[in-house]
């Protein structure tokens, strides 16, 4: 017994002895090694100096950015004026919460841009475009409920390529610089609208009511933007409610459920999202309700609005018959050790057709309708097929630090055509970044997307952040 | 002579063997309880943790967040907001960590996301590291044994080594080697490994001082061990008790916090 408890303690003493050697002061802890000296010098009192930091959530940045486009020949000729081939784009940025008085707050979120291009005449008020995305007051009645008014980006949906459930996105994006969906969900116009809130121990619940302030207008074509006019008329053409609630169901899912009203359809939604162990989100986001095809409203959207001739006949066969029709999109995402975070998306739109001129004539005058139904689509942030993929995979600290690639690809399921995109960013330092992006429309000529005049775009871009 | 020596020896045995028993008498669960308690303060409070980033041994980068954390009685852990003060490009963005509702929102598009546990790790000021938790709900503990090692202020230190493995898939790392003072129950190191096995960051506690009512660690060097020329300080400051209401813990709080 003795023996055995003298082994006992001599193998813990070895133990120890070994542990020491090799944690010994000196310099044989490699660990210790790794330590950068500096961080070790400047200590808590030097790292975690009284700095001023902006911890209310404010950004403001400048950013300029140039941008080429490749043109090509088309399947269907674009009436009126092609894209620009070269744009110079220098904008402020701000995003602002003032605390007026306790419980009442005003924000403002906006973008000064100055914009040059081959077919903008120089000087033109033009090259001013002003984007007033948000400016609302909050008021905080009580510790759990809310109220806003003003110009708010009201924005639902858990997916990242697609949201059914966005139900105010229509209209809304104004001259994004890059086709990725969570750029384009930034530059972006709110809607003026009155909204409620209560938070609730389980879940929340929301209200908001967006009046009619103008008749429908004509789509905006990119030479023909307002300078200082904050383009009310994009958002707040009809009467629109909209009623959303969430409820926790444990800490792994809270489904969230909305009811759409707008003076042509109500819309009944859902977003459910759940996590699947430690490196996968799936996801669920669906809308659906009656309505017309997207053919029928696009027609009648321009006809309404004097873009299209009243009494031009037919020559894209419509179908006035409303029918439940339903938007999906459902996906997951999954990280990598190595920081590369996957989105798998599969995206469904009933309403949508398979591909947008198949078996049209594409002379003229059908060239012109099919190309409104084009414009039409894009400007209510439709999908652009029936059936499409998305994939995108976003790297932080690709290959070197502070360098962050983010590429992704929609893919049309019908045609096989696709919209590619790959994006750069290094960040220089703690205010200045620098980066790129290429962007390429690739399928037959008369695919969905290879179809577009644009194949290809390039850009440059470098942001200042304060 | 040889009575005396013999005598001494059994003395040493004994006396060992006494010291042995007196530093396993506590169990891996309660020294992990214990170091908990030294790095968390049991009511809710607010902090402010200023991320120092150095590439190559040169200090690079800045990320200040405020993190608010409220321990959750029904399952011992904590329940943490963040919101990104620093770098400017990210200030405003929010994070929820409360169990396995994870939720990210950006400020410019509006948007909440739900995010995985392995995104919380990503980037170097990774909030998983940071994010106030208690160890013991998380992992299952095993004593190794002893040890002396070296602290980040090259003081050797006695400590226990200990083993700590995820016990539900709520834990940030698969498995963490940690080594905690006797004595004080101060966290000295931990070695942080992935479910493959690999080890992805070495962290070291330092300057303990008063905070939040009792002597904690101040400042974390963490260490990158994938690419070791990486490496971050994390310094929490500007440290308060404050009631945090749970309803602040949800989806829809996120747009609406606002930070004084």
């Amino acid at each position: 017994m003795w023996r055995g408890a003298t082994l006992l303690i001599a193998s813990a003493a070895l133990w120890d002895s070994g542990a020491l050697a090799q944690n010994a002061p000196g310099g044989q802890d490699r660990d210790l090694d790794l330590i950068p000296p500096e961080a070790v010098t400047a200590g808590p009192a030097a790292a975690g100096a009284p700095k001023v930091v902006n911890i209310t959530g404010d950004r403001v940045y400048v950013e300029d950015a140039f941008t080429v486009t490749s043109q090509r020949g088309q399947a269907v000729s674009v009436p009126g004026p092609a894209p620009f081939n070269w744009q110079e784009r220098l904008f402020v940025d701000i995003r602002k919460e003032w605390r007026l008085a306790s419980p009442l707050t005003f924000t403002y979120s906006g973008r000064v841009n100055f914009r040059a291009e081959d077919d903008l005449a120089f000087p033109t008020h033009e090259n001013l475009i002003n984007d007033l995305r948000e400016a609302y007051l909050s008021w905080q009645p009580s510790g759990r409920t809310y109220l806003d008014l003003g110009r708010i980006n009201l924005k639902s949906g858990v997916a990242l390529g697609y949201n059914p459930t966005d139900f105010f996105r229509t209209r809304a994006v104004v001259e994004p610089l890059s086709a990725d969906p969570s750029v384009l969900r930034e530059d972006r116009l709110g809607t003026l609208l009155l909204r409620g809130q209560q938070l609730l121990e389980v879940g929340s619940i929301t209200v908001a009511f967006a009046p009619k302030l103008y008749e429908p207008s004509p789509i905006y074509a990119n030479t023909g933007l307002p300078s200082l006019n904050p383009m009310l008329d994009r958002t707040n053409a009809g009467n629109r409610f909209l009623a959303k609630g969430s409820i926790n169901l444990g800490d792994r899912l809270s489904p969230e459920l909305l009811l759409y009203r707008d003076s042509s359809q109500t819309r009944f939604g859902t977003n459910l999202a759940a996590g699947i162990g430690q490196k996968v989100v799936a996801y669920l986001e669906w809308s659906g309700g009656r309505r017309a095809s997207l053919i029928d409203a696009a027609l009648r959207y321009g006809r309404d609005t004097g873009t299209l001739p009243a009494e031009a006949p037919d020559v894209i066969p419509e179908s006035s018959h409303a029918s439940f029709q339903s938007e999906l999109a459902v996906g997951a995402s999954y990280t990598t050790e190595s920081r590369i975070t996957f989105n798998l998306e599969y995206h469904f739109n009933q309403a949508d057709w398979r591909n947008w001129f198949a078996g049209r004539p594409a002379s003229s005058p059908a060239a012109g309708e099919l190309w409104y139904l084009r414009n039409f689509a894009l400007d209510q942030q439709y999908p652009i097929s029936r059936h499409s993929v998305f994939l995108r995979a976003d790297w932080v600290d690709a290959f070197v630090p502070r360098l962050e690639l983010t590429g992704f690809v929609n893919a049309d399921l019908y045609d096989g055509s696709s919209l590619v995109q790959l994006t750069a960013d290094y960040y220089l330092s703690d205010h200045w970044t620098a980066g790129g992006l290429i962007t390429a429309n690739s399928g037959s000529a008369r695919s969905n997307f290879g179809s577009l005049a644009s194949d290809a775009t390039f850009m440059v871009k470098v942001a200042r952040y304060f | 002579m040889n009575a005396t020596f013999r005598l001494a020896t059994l003395l040493v045995f004994a006396a060992s063997l006494f010291a042995g028993v007196t530093a396993h008498a506590q169990t891996a669960t309660d020294i992990v309880a214990a170091t908990d308690k030294v790095r968390n303060p049991h009511a809710p409070f607010r902090s402010t943790i200023r991320f120092t980033q150095y590439v190559q041994g040169r200090e690079r980068e800045h990320d200040t967040l405020v993190v608010f954390s409220k321990e959750d009685p029904a399952t011992h852990q904590f329940r943490n907001l963040v919101q990104y003060g620093e770098p400017a490009r990210d200030a405003g963005k929010r994070v929820l960590l409360d169990g396995g509702s994870l939720w990210f929102y950006d400020p410019s598009s509006k948007t909440s996301i739900r995010i995985s546990p392995q995104q919380r790790l990503i980037g170097q000021a990774a909030v998983g590291d940071v994010l106030t938790v208690n160890l013991v709900v998380d992992y299952n503990a095993t004593l190794l044994g002893t040890e002396k090692i070296v602290d980040a202020g090259r003081t050797e230190r006695q400590c226990w080594h200990l083993d700590l493995k995820a016990a539900n898939d709520r834990a940030v790392y698969n498995h963490i080697e940690y080594w905690v003072e006797q004595g004080t129950f101060n966290p000295m190191k931990g070695k942080l490994y992935s479910d493959s096995g690999r080890l992805l960051k070495i962290v070291y506690f330092r300057n303990f001082t008063p905070r939040l009512g009792a002597v904690r660690p101040v400042e974390e060097i963490i260490i990158d061990a994938v690419d070791t020329s990486l490496a971050t300080t994390a310094t929490f400051s500007d440290d308060a008790f404050q009631d945090v209401p749970d309803v602040w813990f949800q989806r829809d709080y996120l747009p609406r916090l606002q930070i004084n």
